[in-house]
C-alpha cells in the first residue's frame, strides 16, 4: 500500500519535472516569439495585422474621459486623456460644464443613438471588426451603428458637408500599425457621459495597433480649433472577447421605447412575450 | 427623397438623402425603365398573373421587371473566394417593388385615401400586368393566414392610412429594422463576406450570418433580425433563422408573424452572377394554416449600373487615379418626425394622422 503510494509519488514527481521542462522550453518559446516583436500577431493574407474579432475595452473612458474621483454616477478614474485635460477654450468648458450638468438626461447614448468616433469604440459594449484587403467593417452591438473603414487607398469624399455620425475613415498601414483619418462629422454625440463635445470641425486621426494577440492598443488625435485650443490624445486598450460562445447580439436599443407596442397583434391564446 | 429619414435627431437632414439627391432619382428610374430587362433566365410563371407570355416590361420606379426568373440550386461555377464561399459580395436589391404591398408588389398601398382624392392614380389595371404575388407557395399568392390572423392583417392594413393607435405605426417608420423579409425590398443593400460570415448591410439593420457555429443563441432571446445560422450548398447560401421577435411587418399592407416563427432562407445565386433569388420557407402554425414560401428576385448594382436614388445608393469614391470604386457610406436612421413616420409623439399619443401626405413623395 506504502509501496504504491511512494511509487505514485515517485511517478508524479517525474511528471513535475517533465512539466518544469516543458514549461521552461515554451517559455523560452514564448520570449522568443517575443523577440521577434510582432511576429505573433494574426495577420491577413495580404500580410497585414488582422484585427478580425470581437474588442471591448475594459477602461472606464466613458464614464469621464479626464481624471476624476468617483460620484454617484462614475466609478473613479485616471482618465485616457495623455495631456491630463482636455484643452477646452473657455467658451468651450463653460458648454462643457453645462453638459455635465444636464448628462443624465441630456447624453445622446440615452437615446441610442449612434455613439461616434472615438466614443464607439471605448464605449463599454463589444464590436466586431470584420476584415477584408480593402476595408474594416465594425459591427457595433450598440444601436444600429456599422463603420467602414476604408484601406483601399480612396480618398475622403469631395463633399465635406455630409456630416456623419461616425465620420468618414480612409485608412492605411504604416507597418503594423492602422492609421485612420476620420473627418466630416455632425455635432451631435458626445465623447463621454461627462459632457464632453466637438462640433463639425472635429478631425480624428486613430493608430491602431496590437499590443499581443489578443490586446490592440487604441490611440487617437483629437483636433476640433473651435473647440479645443490645441489637438490632445487618448489611449486605451481594447481585448478580444475569448469567452466560450461570445458572439455580437444586436441591440437596436433606440427601439425600447416602442417595444411595447410590438408584437401586434398576438394570438388569442398567446401569452404576453414582452 | 426618402420619407424614411437616415439621421436619428430633430435635424432633418437626412446623410444618405443627400447622395439620393444629387443623383436625381426619377430621372434615374426612368432610364432604368428604358433599359430592356434581360433576365438571364428563363421567368418563372408567377402564381397569380401569367406575366411569362409577356415581354417583361418595366414597370418603371422601384419596381421594374414583372416576373421573377426561375434559377436552380446547384453547382457553383462563379468566382470563389480564398475560404471557398461563392463570391457574391456587393451591392444588391429587389426588382419587384418596394415595400408597399406585399402581396401585389407593384399594386400600391391599398385604400390610399390621397390617390382616391386627387384622381392621379392610374388605374392599376388587370392583376397579370403586374409582378406576381412575393408568395410563391401557396400557389394562390395569399398568406395562409389563420382567421384571427387574417382578421388582425387586414385591420393592420386599413389603419396605415387611419392610425389610432401606437401598434398602427409600422415600425420600420420609426427606423426599427426591416427584419425578415422586409429587409430584401426596403432599398438596396450590400452583402459583405469573410471566413465564417455572410454580412447583410441594409437599409435599416444588418445580420451576421454565422457560417460556423450552427447553434442558435437561446430560445428566449427575440431579436428583429433574428439570428441566423447559415452554410453553403453550391451556389445556396442556406439560412436557419429563429430568435425572431416579429416585431417588423412585411410591409405597409399589415402582415406580420408571431415570435415563434421559424424561417429556412435560400438565397440561390445565379453563377453569372448578375441575379439571386430569395426564396424563404416560414413556419409559424401561431397564426398560419400551413408553411408558406416568400420569393423575391433582387439584381446586382455595380458602379456601371444606371444611377438609382432608392436601389443603389453608391456614390463612386474619390480617388487620385480615377479608379471607379463604390463608396459605402454609414446608414444611419432617425426616427422622422411626419409623412409615414407618424412622428413619436404624435404616435405613442396616439392622435390623428395623415400618414399620405407624403405617399406621392415615396
Amino acid at each position: 500500500m506504502n509501496s504504491t503510494v511512494h511509487k505514485n509519488a515517485a511517478r508524479h514527481w517525474k511528471s513535475a519535472v517533465g512539466l518544469v521542462a516543458v514549461a521552461y522550453l515554451l517559455g523560452a518559446t514564448t520570449l522568443l516569439a517575443a523577440d521577434a516583436g510582432a511576429g505573433k500577431i494574426p495577420r491577413f493574407a495580404n500580410g497585414k495585422p488582422d484585427f478580425s474579432g470581437i474588442w471591448q475595452t475594459t477602461s472606464l473612458a466613458d464614464y469621464d474621459l479626464e481624471p476624476h474621483a468617483g460620484r454617484e454616477d462614475a466609478p473613479p478614474g485616471v482618465g485616457i486623456v495623455e495631456e491630463g485635460e482636455i484643452p477646452y477654450t473657455p467658451q468651450a468648458l463653460a458648454k462643457k460644464q453645462k453638459l455635465f450638468a444636464a448628462r443624465e438626461s441630456a447624453d445622446p447614448r440615452l437615446k441610442c443613438w449612434t455613439l461616434g468616433t472615438p466614443r464607439g469604440i471605448y464605449y463599454p459594449e463589444p464590436f466586431q471588426i470584420f476584415q477584408r484587403a480593402d476595408d474594416l467593417t465594425i459591427v457595433f452591438e450598440f444601436g444600429d451603428s456599422v463603420r467602414t473603414i476604408h484601406t483601399n487607398n480612396t480618398l475622403h469624399p469631395v463633399e465635406t458637408d455630409h456630416e456623419f455620425w461616425l465620420g468618414d475613415s480612409r485608412g492605411h498601414w504604416e507597418g503594423d500599425t492602422l492609421v485612420v483619418d476620420v473627418r466630416d462629422f455632425n455635432d451631435q454625440t458626445w465623447l463621454s457621459r461627462a459632457g464632453d463635445f466637438h462640433d463639425e470641425a472635429l478631425h480624428v486621426v486613430e493608430r491602431w495597433k496590437f499590443v499581443d494577440s489578443n490586446t490592440i492598443d487604441y490611440r487617437a488625435t483629437l483636433e476640433d480649433p473651435g473647440v479645443y485650443s490645441k489637438p490632445w490624445n487618448i489611449e486605451v486598450y481594447l481585448y478580444r472577447h475569448r469567452e466560450k460562445g461570445f458572439q455580437l447580439i444586436e441591440n437596436f436599443c433606440y427601439t425600447h421605447d416602442y417595444d411595447q407596442y410590438y408584437p401586434y397583434p398576438q394570438p388569442p391564446s398567446a401569452s404576453n412575450v414582452h | 427623397m426618402h420619407t424614411h429619414t437616415w439621421i436619428n435627431s430633430a435635424r432633418p437632414r437626412p446623410v444618405i438623402a443627400a447622395v439620393a439627391l444629387t443623383i436625381a432619382p426619377l430621372i434615374a428610374w426612368a432610364q432604368e425603365a428604358a433599359q430592356p430587362a434581360t433576365p438571364a433566365v428563363a421567368a418563372l410563371t408567377p402564381s397569380t398573373a401569367q406575366a411569362t407570355s409577356r415581354p417583361a416590361r418595366p414597370a418603371g420606379g422601384i419596381g421594374y421587371e414583372k416576373t421573377v426568373p426561375v434559377i436552380e440550386s446547384g453547382k457553383w461555377s462563379g468566382k470563389r473566394l480564398p475560404d471557398g464561399q461563392p463570391d457574391i459580395a456587393g451591392d444588391w436589391s429587389n426588382t419587384i417593388g418596394n415595400h408597399n404591398n406585399f402581396t401585389d408588389p407593384q399594386g400600391g398601398i391599398p385604400n390610399d385615401p390621397q390617390a382616391a382624392r386627387s384622381g392621379n392614380r392610374r388605374p392599376l389595371g388587370p392583376r397579370e400586368d403586374r409582378a406576381p404575388s412575393r408568395v410563391s407557395d401557396p400557389p394562390d399568392g395569399q398568406l395562409p393566414y389563420l382567421p384571427w390572423a387574417r382578421a388582425e392583417q387586414q385591420a393592420l392594413q386599413h389603419a396605415f392610412f387611419d392610425q389610432t393607435k401606437p401598434e398602427d405605426v409600422e415600425p420600420l417608420s420609426r427606423c426599427a429594422p426591416a427584419g425578415i423579409p422586409m429587409s430584401f425590398y426596403w432599398h438596396g443593400y450590400e452583402i459583405r463576406q469573410y471566413p465564417g460570415y455572410v454580412l447583410f448591410l441594409f437599409n435599416s439593420g444588418w445580420r451576421i450570418i454565422h457560417l460556423v457555429d450552427p447553434n442558435h443563441l437561446p430560445a428566449n432571446i427575440k431579436l428583429w433580425q433574428g439570428d441566423s445560422r447559415g452554410h453553403w450548398e453550391g451556389n445556396t447560401l442556406v439560412v436557419d433563422v429563429s430568435n425572431l421577435n416579429s416585431k417588423a411587418r412585411f410591409g405597409r399592407t399589415g402582415e406580420f408573424t408571431t415570435p415563434n416563427v421559424h424561417v429556412v432562407e435560400k438565397f440561390i445565386f445565379d453563377p453569372d452572377d448578375q441575379r439571386y433569388n430569395y426564396v424563404a420557407t416560414f413556419t409559424d402554425p401561431d397564426a398560419f394554416s400551413r408553411p408558406f414560401t416568400v420569393t423575391i428576385p433582387a439584381k446586382r448594382w455595380t458602379v456601371d449600373s444606371p444611377p438609382n436614388g432608392w436601389h443603389y445608393e453608391v456614390p463612386l469614391a474619390n480617388t487620385a487615379d480615377g479608379r471607379k470604386i463604390p463608396d459605402h457610406f454609414e446608414r444611419i436612421c432617425v426616427e422622422n418626425n411626419g409623412g409615414f413616420g407618424q412622428g413619436e409623439a404624435k404616435a405613442a399619443t396616439a392622435s390623428t394622422a395623415s400618414p399620405g401626405s407624403n405617399v406621392a413623395g415615396k
